[in-house]
């Protein structure tokens, strides 16, 4: 196994690592903000993973120069950046939405919050 | 205890499906598909040597406006939501450290903000990161200061500005070339040059002001509804 090899399971390895310590840290946290930081981690872990489906090794990033001859594929780098952008909206609103929740049940244990209990 | 426990099963579940699914997996050396296509033809199309924005803002500019809509619903929804909670009376102080950093590095901030924002289409960034910069730098002064933010009417116009201005943008391509977005109502020019590859600077230029503008305010709402009740 040469190093690039090594280095493109690694990052696989990396994300995967996120996604599963955001999912765990969702299911097991108490606390509001806690749970928002594990899936915020969750989904940095899936902007790796969809990164790393683009990575091509011994190639370089997608900026066309007259020294560039192979570049990786620009294709997931954007959706990601799409992704990164949807991520942070979704980040702030769930922090608001876990504020209210909290200053309504006076506490920010989700155990606390009967409004979403079903 | 129950909830570690089953916690953790999901997740060993998840993790052994995700490692199965890739177990016949080989490292790929050739680009396929849309990349390739994107790749071979990006730099004639669009002029614009950062494939990665050619692909943000010309070839899925329709995406993008989506995108803009979405970050755009999403503030308004963090703004609509924090007016329930009432302001806060005196925000936490800031330490010295913030108080004195917050004094000298908001213009660098901004600067290097505007920087990524117009050398999207020749370097790494672009509307998007540019403009998250610019609002880290507003973002700074605010937690620096010791004061309620007041009214963020100027933001708001700035936003609905770059908002305007992207889809008119959009909608020029379609008179003069009958294609919405389409890049190359601009000259696409010598690939490499800071005026080059059409309307995709002005795009980002538009986006930047959008991101930026758009995240003050969410940072200004955050900040009116915190500190004491």
């Amino acid at each position: 196994m040469t190093a690039e090899t090594m280095f493109y399971w690694s990052l696989a390895a990396t994300a995967l690592g996120l996604v599963v310590i955001g999912i765990w840290g969702v299911l097991t946290r108490k606390n509001i903000l806690r749970i928002a930081l594990a899936f915020t981690l969750a989904d940095t872990g899936v902007n790796l993973i969809l990164v790393w489906s683009g990575f091509l090794p011994n190639r370089a990033a997608p900026i066309i120069d007259s020294s560039v001859t192979t570049v990786v594929d620009p294709l997931p780098q954007a959706l990601v950046l799409t992704s990164i952008v949807i991520g942070v909206a979704v980040a702030a609103l769930f922090v608001v939405v876990g504020v209210l929740a909290s200053r309504k049940s006076g506490s920010a244990d989700v155990r606390r919050m009967k409004e979403l209990r079903w | 205890m129950i909830r570690t426990i089953v916690g953790l099963v999901i997740v060993l579940a998840l993790s052994a499906i995700v490692i199965s699914s890739v177990s016949d997996y080989s490292v790929p050396s050739e680009l396929i598909g849309a990349g390739l296509n994107y790749t071979e033809q990006g730099v004639d199309d669009t002029g614009s040597v950062n494939l990665v924005t050619a692909v943000v803002v010309a070839y899925r500019g329709l995406d993008t406006l989506g995108e803009v809509v979405v970050l755009f619903s999403a503030s308004t929804a963090v703004v609509l939501i924090l007016t329930l909670i009432p302001i806060g009376a005196n925000p936490t102080p800031p330490s010295s450290i913030v108080a004195f950093t917050a004094g000298i590095l908001p213009g660098a901030i901004v600067l290097f903000g505007i920087y990524v924002i117009t050398h999207g289409h020749l370097s790494p960034g672009g509307g998007f990161p540019g403009g998250a910069v610019v609002a880290s730098a507003f973002l700074l002064v605010m937690l620096g200061s010791n004061t309620i933010p007041g009214k963020t009417k100027f933001l708001t116009s700035i936003e609905s500005l770059a908002g305007l201005t992207f889809g008119l943008l959009g909608f020029w391509g379609m008179l003069t070339l009958g294609q919405f977005l389409n890049n190359l109502v601009l000259p696409a020019g010598s690939p490499g040059r800071i005026l080059s590859a059409g309307i995709i600077p002005l795009i980002s230029l538009a986006i930047g002001a959008k991101v930026a503008s758009e995240l003050s305010g969410v940072f200004a709402s955050y900040r009116k509804a915190g500190g004491e009740e």
